[in-house]
């Protein structure tokens, strides 16, 4: 008897068909490493996606048409991992393996790079920016030496500090970075994954670590921070997920771990209204979680190959709001959960 | 006769006369001055005209009876002079009036005794007539003061008398047209217009006459057809005439509140008058009405069709001058005129249609509220009545209810969404429609009609997407249909589309009933919305909104292309698999075989009947249709839903049904058209993105399987190699949905394979080297360097080498020996490129080929598969894959080393066919693999092969005829057939020639079935390329026609076996046999034969 619920509930699910992609993008020809959402604007504005493959290519998709409006060529066939906008759908700024961040003016049709930064990093770290004022915004990035960050204030290109670990901590390098203030005009912090699986809260404007979190036993691949709840979450190459929260004392404490049925994590996105999270994970498959328990709420399988990335649309009707995943299987699936959560 | 120009002449002429009638009233006297009239100058005749007429008058005027024929004579001879001049005084003109009226006025005595003849009332009505044309300017306004009520009462009363009781044609239409003009109303052009106070007063005075004049008016009107159309048509005119002066909208909006009070002297006349007030109106209108009714009811089915042209006109000059006075009328009126559109009579028609545009284009109906009400409380009535009569009419009643029906819509123009949003009327209206439309679906041949199995390459020239005939329950005739359409295209055009789109999906929605008909109605509200063929009167108030249509066109396709309803039962043939029976009968289907599946089916299942797939192929049909108008509507912003849409369409174009494929292909013509695309081929290769799409999606789903591997089929037939990286992505997603279901779907995946990998070889089939590398843009261009710089390379050894080898051999030449050290160095050079050539080898296959190899796989597995047909299919597409592998020898080998054990099994243990396609792979594969196959041909096939035909040889040579059609024949003849070129191909060793030439020789015999002989022919030809001399050997040990001299006596002579023997059932072919193969070697016996000969 005692099996009866569980049994009902297997037939359940196993009655539903798999979830099916919206849509899949197609025609990177190259392994998609990382994506971003601008559909945001008012009503004639056309919605769009940017994505960054390994061939170098920064792809600009109509999500009306499903189609590639641009490709900007601006990293010199190097792998492109990080694109973020930067107030508008205008203004774009990208990441390389060429050790270049550009910044673009994509405006009336243009697509010219009208700054760079040189980084000399030679990791996989992508970049964290936040907005501080009008026109104005922090980025965090990993620098030339090992472990240290450096925060620039765009589009000066002024460096605000560089974080550098105590002598002998060994973090390694960084590996993931986020950038976040508690509210408008609030000081900047930064949270960094380093290679060794600690997770550190930098006071940006002192300079100096506040806390450090030792999460996993491998590098970590990805975090992500909630501020109003005041807790994270971080995945790694390891089967497990691990969830921390932020004390009044500004200390990182371990809040619990998730076990994963398979091993690596390569992106995790906590949706703008914080309800759930996404996992991009290596053994092809994007996990969606309730933020709150963490309660496992699908498994979307579609990709042939690791996933890379997982992004939310930030459309400004919760319907019409959309889950992109990159994958190395070159293509970009594209889901609308709202519908189902 | 001479001409009087002058007044005194004329006097002079005139007198005579004049004084002679005074005295004798006779008729020749007047007849005299008649005479005498003729000579006399219009303008005389002016200056003389009282003298004239008074003695006329005088005699007129004397008491007593008088002679009938001396009035007439009068009366015409005061007309002729009337005609010629003008009437300048009043008083003049009142007693000529009442005096001819006098005239007409039966005499006050006799009123019984003798009526008058038919010719002096004609001559009156003529004389009262030229009388009202004579009188000058203001003159003639005299007779209509309210002092002269009593005069004019009298003269009206006694025309619609004559009119009314005269048998006479011509004097009823004479005393009408008198009438006309006696209300001013004349058609001819000389009178004064009369200016509005004139008008205003007139229309009081003709207020008295109103009741007497539309009652007798009316009953002629309704009076006996006998009569001739034309008094009707007088009659009818007269009418309109009159109760346009009177009810005329303009003149009661000026009447004052009350009565105007008349001088004293004028009481009695004033208790005549009336007061148009708006009780007058009012009831006036209440009676009028009736009477309306009354005319419209007899004359709209007149027989003659100017009575109709003149109904036309009453409506139409009724509704231009008392559309608010008469309202209550007009829903006869209109109906009337709505009805005459579609007149026998083309003038009739003509005329109603541009009635009817007047009306739209002043927008009578649209600033009449008044209006709007009566015309969409007919519609509503119509709609309530419209099933029953579509039930019971014939189609000409129902064509004449249709276009009335239409004509109200027409009229209401932009009111229409008055009547649509009320709930009821919307309801009724649709209903109706819904019920008219339905759809006969009792025709088997819908359902059986199939197309012809191999669906070829969509044609460039499509036809353009015409409306499949579609057959109706309630009617044949198209013209119902094509009113049908303008009535839902009128609707689309005026009406809200929300409303209206929101209220035909919940009908689709509601009932499958209605399902088909709601669809058939939302394509032509959709079309009609878009303003595409219709049939309007008015332009709308509000233009389009393109995105509401798009809107609508939206959720209309949402609906259509949902799975419950785009996918739906047309056929209970499980063989093709259509997808949705085999989800269904997946069981049933394994279970029942061939023909007694259909039965065992509708046993278990709830009845699919004929009935019902007819209408399932209907409702695809038609919301193919509306695919197809909505891209025609859209035009090249239908290009946004192809996204969504051209997937299923194509799904359908390869449906087996003929006409759901049919339909299919017209609204893929239409969508080329509308998104501007110049063909069918354009339409798929610049959408595959989209196609891709869907078809990756659906095949993770078991069930949608089939529906998407047929769409990539017809994709890959009407695309070319540029598309490979789309292709190959959602070939991947096939290869692995059938690794996930071998049984179920192995023969669905392996047309797709098949058709794919027939496009990849006839993309790739003879690729040139340079070829490859322009289609893999990114590896074949570092490809493609790495090659160039190895030329470079290659071409600066060359020069090294060259010039090395020219020193060292100088050095030589001078006696200087290179030492050992030397020669290493100078080897360094050389061995630098060689790892880059290694990289060269192993540099990765182009997508193509490794799509081959990934496909070949597959086979592998699916090669030993229970049913035959797959296995069939999986040695024909193994066939293409190791064509395509042909260019990667690398690759190639370990495949065919792992598809060797399978390949074996059909060779030497499988169905006849299987064996005769597995020869043919043997032999593609013995192109390239030669040395690979020869080993393992000789090992593992040849001997079960030869055994097998040296087993079964005598068998067949004892058979008869019904012998060719078993099975080991079939296996005997696929064998004899494909060895001969396998042995060529695989360049066999002698051991295994001369096996299988034994296993053959006796093939050759006479007694063999004669296919089987050619076979084995063909085999010894084949051996022959590959050993000319053994064979010859082989075949003169057998049978040997002519001795061979040796050249030289030393030389011993040349004995063979067959020398001389006696002729046997071998000789005849083996001699043709030599003698081809002494062709092939040129004339006359060979040298080498001799050589060769044995020891």
């Amino acid at each position: 008897m005692s099996q009866g619920p569980k049994t009902q509930r297997l037939t359940v699910l196993m009655a539903l068909p798999p979830p099916d992609p919206q849509f899949v993008l197609r025609g990177t020809s190259a392994p998609v490493h990382t994506l971003h959402f601008s559909c945001g604007g008012p009503e004639p504005d056309i919605p769009l996606l940017f994505s960054g493959s390994e061939n170098g290519f920064i792809h600009v998709w109509n999500l009306k048409t499903h189609r590639v409006d641009t490709a900007l060529d601006g990293h010199g066939r190097k792998s492109v991992y990080c694109v973020e906008t930067m107030g508008g759908k205008d203004r774009l700024l990208s990441q390389g393996r060429d050790q270049r961040i550009c910044l673009w003016d994509l405006a009336e049709g243009r697509t010219s790079v009208t700054d760079s930064v040189f980084t000399e990093h030679m990791g996989f770290c992508r970049c964290s920016l936040l907005k501080v004022a009008q026109g104005r915004w922090l980025m965090a990035m990993a620098a030339r030496s090992l472990e240290e960050v450096q925060i620039l204030e765009l589009p000066s290109k002024t460096s605000v500090c560089t974080l550098k670990p105590e002598v002998g901590a060994k973090l390694g390098m960084p590996m993931c970075l986020k950038l976040w203030q508690l509210s408008c005009g609030s000081q900047p912090v930064l949270l960094a994954g380093y290679e060794d699986g600690s997770v550190v809260l930098w006071n940006v404007s002192m300079g100096k670590a506040l806390s450090q979190l030792s999460c996993h036993q491998e590098p970590v691949m990805s975090l992500d921070f909630d501020s109003e709840k005041a807790k994270g979450i971080s995945g790694s190459s390891e089967k497990v997920l691990s969830i921390w929260c932020l004390n009044e004392q500004q200390n990182l404490q371990v809040y619990k771990t998730h076990e994963l049925v398979n091993a690596g994590i390569s992106d995790i996105t906590i949706r703008p209204d914080k309800k759930i999270l996404a996992t991009a994970g290596w053994d092809h498959r994007i996990r969606i979680f309730s933020w709150k328990k963490l309660k496992p709420l699908a498994v979307l399988d579609y990709h042939t190959a690791t996933v890379h990335c997982v992004s939310f649309s930030d459309h400004s009707s919760p319907w019409d709001r959309l889950l992109a995943a990159g994958s190395k299987d070159q293509r970009i699936s594209v889901w609308s959960i709202y519908a189902q959560t | 006769m001479a001409v009087f120009d002058t007044p005194q002449a004329a006097f002079g002429a005139l007198r005579p006369v004049c004084v002679q009638l005074t005295r004798a009233q006779t008729v020749e006297n007047v007849r005299q001055l008649q005479a005498h009239l003729a000579g006399v100058s219009g303008a005389a005749l002016q200056e003389l005209q009282e003298y004239v007429l008074f003695p006329l008058r005088f005699a007129l005027r004397v008491p007593g009876p008088k002679q009938e024929r001396l009035v007439q004579s009068l009366v015409q001879c005061i007309s002729s002079v009337l005609a010629a001049t003008c009437v300048k005084k009043q008083e003049l003109l009142q007693e000529l009036f009442s005096e001819l009226c006098t005239c007409l006025a039966p005499p006050p005595s006799s009123v019984k005794a003798a009526p008058l003849s038919e010719e002096l009332k004609l001559a009156v009505i003529q004389a009262l007539h030229t009388l009202m044309h004579s009188a000058y300017g203001d003159v003639i306004l005299s007779l209509y003061r309210p002092s002269s009520l009593p005069l004019l009462g009298f003269a009206v009363s006694l025309l619609l008398t004559l009119a009314e009781q005269e048998k006479a044609k011509q004097i009823k239409i004479s005393a009408l047209e008198c009438l006309q003009v006696l209300v001013l109303q004349c058609d001819c052009q000389e009178h004064r217009q009369l200016d509005e106070d004139e008008e205003q007063q007139c229309g009081d005075l003709f207020a008295s006459f109103l009741p007497g004049i539309s009652i007798t008016l009316s009953r002629v009107i309704a009076g006996d057809i006998k009569q001739g159309h034309k008094p009707t048509v007088s009659a009818i005119r007269l009418f309109y005439l009159i109760v346009g002066l009177v009810m005329a909208d303009k003149q009661l909006a000026r009447i004052p509140k009350s009565k105007e009070k008349l001088p004293v002297e004028h009481s009695r006349i004033s208790e005549l008058m009336i007061h148009r007030g708006s009780d007058w109106t009012k009831s006036t209108a209440e009676k009028l009405s009736l009477l309306l009714h009354k005319v419209v009811e007899s004359s709209s089915v007149h027989p003659h069709w100017k009575v109709r042209l003149e109904l036309v006109e009453l409506v139409h000059h009724l509704l231009r001058n008392c559309s608010q006075s008469l309202v209550d009328s007009f829903s006869h009126l209109l109906k009337a005129v709505v009805g005459l559109v579609n007149d026998e009579n083309s003038e009739v028609q003509s005329r109603c249609n541009k009635v009817l545009q007047g009306i739209a284009e002043q927008r009578i109906v649209a600033q009449n509220r008044a209006l709007a009400d009566v015309l969409s409380e007919n519609l509503h009535s119509l709609a309530t009545a419209l099933p029953r009569l579509m039930n019971s009419q014939d189609d000409m009643g129902k064509v004449s209810t249709l276009s009335l029906l239409l004509g109200y819509l027409k009229l209401l123009g932009p009111k229409i969404n008055i009547v649509l949003n009320s709930v009821s009327h919307l309801q009724r209206l649709s209903k109706a429609l819904v019920q008219v439309l339905e759809l006969d679906v009792t025709d088997v041949k819908i359902v059986e009609a199939r197309r012809s199995e191999p669906p070829g390459p969509l044609q460039q020239g499509v036809q353009k997407g015409r409306c499949q005939k579609k057959y109706f329950r309630f009617f044949t005739e198209e013209k119902v249909f094509q009113l049908l359409q303008q009535v839902c295209r009128v609707l689309g055009y005026y009406g809200n589309l929300y409303l209206l789109v929101d209220h035909f999906m919940g009908l689709y929605s509601e009932s499958g009933l209605y399902r088909k008909q709601a669809a058939m109605i939302l394509n032509e509200l959709v079309m009609g919305a878009a303003g595409v063929g219709v049939d309007f009167l008015q332009e709308r108030e509000v233009p389009l909104n393109v995105d509401d249509l798009k809107g609508s066109i939206t959720s209309i396709l949402d609906e259509y292309m949902d799975q419950a309803n785009w996918y739906l039962v047309t056929s209970v043939d499980t063989e093709e698999s259509s997808p949705e029976q085999s989800e269904q009968h997946l069981g049933l289907a394994v279970r029942a075989g061939g023909a007694s599946s259909s039965i065992l089916l509708q046993s278990s299942e709830p009845p699919v009947t004929t009935r019902t797939m007819n209408s399932n192929i209907w409702q695809i049909c038609i919301q193919l249709e509306g695919v197809g108008c909505f891209a025609a509507v859209l035009g090249k912003e239908f290009r946004l839903l192809l996204l969504s849409a051209l997937y299923p369409v194509l799904e359908k174009a390869g449906d087996r049904t003929l006409l759901i494929s049919e339909t299919a292909l017209g609204t893929l013509a239409d969508i080329c058209e509308a998104c501007g695309y110049d063909s069918v081929q354009c339409l798929i290769n610049e959408n595959s993105d989209y196609l891709v799409n869907s078809i990756s999606l659906n095949l993770r789903q078991l069930a949608y399987q089939p529906r998407a591997s047929q769409v990539l089929d017809t994709m890959l037939r009407n695309s070319d190699a540029s598309l490979l990286p789309l292709i190959e992505d959602v070939i991947q997603d096939v290869l692995s949905a059938l690794d996930q279901s071998y049984n179920s779907q192995a023969s669905t995946f392996l047309r797709v394979l098949h058709s794919v990998m027939t496009a990849l070889v006839q993309w790739f089939g003879m690729p040139s080297a340079e070829e490859h590398q322009q289609r893999h843009s990114d590896k074949g261009q570092s490809r493609a360097r790495s090659q160039g710089q190895h030329k470079v390379t290659m071409t600066s050894q060359e020069v090294e080498q060259f010039f090395l080898d020219y020193v060292s051999q100088k050095r030589i030449a001078e006696g200087d020996l290179p030492d050992l050290e030397e020669e290493e160095a100078d080897e360094i050079p050389l061995a630098k490129p060689e790892p880059s050539s290694d990289t060269e080898g192993e540099a990765p296959m182009p997508s193509h080929a490794q799509l081959a190899r990934d496909v070949m796989e597959r086979c592998i597995h699916l090669l030993s598969d229970g049913s035959l047909r797959v296995r069939l299919k999986v040695l024909d597409v193994l066939e293409l894959c190791v064509t395509m592998l042909h260019p990667h020898g690398n690759h190639l080998l370990p495949m065919a080393h792992r598809v060797w054990p399978a390949l074996v099994t059909r060779l030497i243990s499988d169905d006849p066919l299987a064996v005769l396609r597995a020869f043919k792979v043997l032999c593609t594969l013995a192109q390239t693999c030669g040395d690979f196959l020869r080993q393992r041909f000789s090992k593992d096939v040849l001997s079960k092969l030869t055994s097998s035909l040296l087993s079964q040889a005598p068998a067949s040579a004892r058979a008869g005829p019904v012998y060719s059609h078993t099975l080991a024949f079939k296996l005997q003849l696929a064998l004899l057939q494909g060895l001969g070129s396998l042995c060529e191909r695989l360049d066999m060793g002698e051991s295994d020639l001369n096996k299988v030439a034994d296993a053959c020789l006796i093939y050759l015999s006479a007694k063999q079935p004669v296919k089987l002989q050619e076979a084995a022919q063909s085999v010894f030809l084949h051996l022959m390329h590959v050993d000319p001399d053994s064979t010859w050997l082989l075949l003169s040990e057998v049978c040997c026609p002519e001795g061979y001299e040796p050249p030289h006596p030393s030389l011993r002579p040349v004995k063979l076996s067959g020398m001389g023997r006696p002729r046997n059932e071998l000789t005849d072919n083996v001699l043709l046999l030599l003698q081809r193969l002494q062709q092939q070697e040129g004339t006359g016996p060979r040298t080498s034969t001799q050589e060769a000969s044995p020891s």
